[in-house]
């Protein structure tokens, strides 16, 4: 007996926010086999889950690592799902340079970040951690990406950060991007200093933001 | 400019018996900023306790604050049980890779001993220069990374942190190793003449769940303090981030003193757990040390005592955490003359000129400094 598409979705967005990972693969083959869309899946389902998740974390209901676990979940169902995504369904998908600053090796908050942008539909290019600021510039430019997300968590590292968009002036291309920035030592004033154009509390305020910066769309 | 009246500790020991004193204790956390006092370079510190010690002395002396800390990185005790530790050439360490790629290695962790693995014999003679050269006038502390925090770099913080809803008893495990490992070098430093302080950064609500700090923090807390007690030493708690759920734990677990960040609000620490432990912050050290103006870190001292001076165990002056390396030596300075300034018990005047200037918009709900 095979359960409509809007309950399966619902179910395998409970599977994240239950950090099931067996349940959450099951149901996404179920998804394939039952003929029904991926990213349509991936939206309401995992996305899905992974946005409740978030809100669990904002409402301290979840810390880091169920947070960690609903994104084990959601990312062995993207692996289930991705290579069924049928190709013109994709549609606009923005592009996002994302990285820890150099000399930062702490990236645990930049993978949430990736992950709810992932999410979220943005198409995330993943530099990983400690990048030199002008690999961000680099990256942004080779696959024409509309926002360069930064991110640290210590206080001594936060220059680069200010040293990505002097890069971006000195080449005159700062309009071209949206530099958002987040971590730990990382504060609303700050972004304002170095002339970020966004800064971002946690992973799911940075999806509200990256969505705001690239005009309510993605 | 007003002067110092009493050494730090004459100071400390009139404040725990109620009686006169000049000024509040502060403690702005003074980290690898003293390489710049000294002038040296972060990686020359490494493995040489004469220069660590030289730094904290020098630094000291020029600010006059009221607790060194012996402090270069987090990571001492991790590296000497094998994790790998990066050092830039001027930047603070950091970890490079953990101990252990995977949990099933766990049995090849072994407690650190304090006289011979990794770069602890140098903090140990670095502790013991410093006790020697000032301790007869200021409280010297050597930082312990506590049992969960330790336990993060031995295995990575991510690993960690999915061990505690997979696999709870490796992380049992990890802890209690790391536990061992603190014992010792706890031992160790109050046997160099030093006083442990501890730090336990990952056990934070912004990390773990309050549930989750009573099953993987609390009890090893418990343990590494009733130690330090035993050999008649108070303990200073500091735990990053979002702690407000857990004051009563950390107080519980034996803190004489809880050290919070500017994540935590310090008038609700004073109503919440005043009557139970000392407080000690939270002057933002990014957004005011580091990048503040000297009348920037002035208001948030102002602030900070104005609303918990008169906590019932009492309060220290102090950054939310350790500052970073390049804060000014201006705005340190500032947060040492505006404890001065205000005097103790505070200067009434002062205060209503700071709220006649305009810097208390609210009276008693708001929180420290830029919240405002």
């Amino acid at each position: 007996m095979s359960v409509g598409k809007e309950e399966l979705f619902k179910e395998l967005s409970d599977a994240v926010v239950n950090m099931d990972e067996d349940e959450t693969v099951l149901l996404s083959t179920k998804v394939i086999v039952d003929g029904y869309d991926a990213y349509e899946a991936i939206d309401k389902g995992l996305a899905d889950g992974m946005d409740r998740a978030g809100k669990l974390f904002e409402e301290e209901e979840y810390f880091i690592p169920e947070l960690l676990m609903c994104s084990d979940a959601m990312y062995a169902g993207l692996d289930v799902l991705k290579p069924h995504i049928k190709l013109d369904s994709e549609g606009e998908r923005y592009r996002v340079v994302i990285g820890v600053v150099e000399g930062d090796t702490h990236d645990i908050g930049k993978n949430l970040v990736k992950i709810m942008l992932e999410s979220a539909g943005f198409e995330v290019f993943d530099l990983g951690r400690d990048i030199p600021p002008i690999r961000f510039v680099e990256k942004a430019k080779e696959v024409n990406a509309k926002i360069i997300a930064l991110s640290t968590l210590m206080t001594t590292t936060m220059d680069g950060m200010e040293e990505v968009i002097n890069i971006l002036n000195q080449h005159n291309i700062r309009d071209q991007y949206k530099v958002m920035v987040g971590g730990g030592p990382i504060s609303q004033r700050f972004a304002d200093k170095i002339g970020a154009d966004g800064y971002s509390v946690n992973a799911a305020e940075a999806v509200r933001l990256a969505r705001k910066l690239v005009g309510g769309a993605a | 400019m007003i002067k110092d009246q009493m050494t730090p500790i004459e100071r400390m020991a009139a404040y725990n018996k109620g009686q006169q004193i000049d000024r509040l204790p502060c403690v702005p956390i003074v980290g690898n900023t003293a390489a710049r006092v000294i002038n040296a370079r972060i990686s020359e510190l490494r493995g040489n306790g004469k220069l660590i010690a030289k730094a904290h002395v020098v630094a000291y002396k020029l600010f006059g604050y009221d607790v060194i800390r012996v402090f270069t990185d987090l990571y001492v005790q991790a590296e000497a049980m094998g994790a790998k530790i990066h050092y830039p050439y001027d930047q603070t360490a950091y970890l490079e890779v953990p101990a252990i790629d995977d949990i099933s290695e766990i049995d090849s962790l072994e407690p650190a001993d304090p006289y011979k693995d990794g770069n602890l014999p140098h903090h140990i003679e670095a502790m013991k220069i410093v006790a020697e050269e000032v301790g007869n006038e200021v409280t010297v502390t050597g930082p312990v990374t506590c049992p969960f925090t330790n336990a993060s770099f031995l295995i990575g913080a991510e690993n960690l942190v999915r061990l505690t809803l997979k696999d709870p008893d490796k992380v049992h495990k990890l802890c209690e190793i790391s536990l061992e490992t603190n014992l010792r070098y706890a031992k160790a430093i109050i046997d160099a003449g030093c006083t442990p302080s501890l730090t336990d950064a990952m056990s934070s609500n912004t990390v773990i769940s309050p549930k989750q700090f009573k099953e993987f923090s609390y009890p090893y807390l418990k343990r590494l303090i009733d130690y330090i007690h035993s050999r008649g030493k108070s303990v200073t708690l500091h735990i990053c981030g979002k702690t407000n759920k857990i004051w009563e734990l950390m107080a519980e677990a034996g803190a004489d003193c809880i050290s919070i960040d500017n994540d935590a609000n310090l008038l609700e620490a004073k109503q919440k757990v005043g009557h139970k432990v000392r407080l000690m912050g939270n002057i933002k050290p990014s957004e005011t040390m580091l990048q503040g103006t000297v009348s920037d870190v002035k208001k948030a001292v102002f602030e900070c005592i104005r609303q918990a001076y008169d906590s019932p165990k009492g309060y220290i002056v102090a950054s939310g955490c350790s500052l970073p390396t390049e804060t000014p030596f201006r705005n340190i300075h500032a947060m040492m003359d505006a404890v001065r300034e205000i005097g103790y018990p505070p200067n009434e005047d002062v205060f209503n000129y700071m709220i006649y200037k305009g810097h208390f918009p609210s009276q008693y709900d708001s929180y420290c400094s830029d919240y405002i």
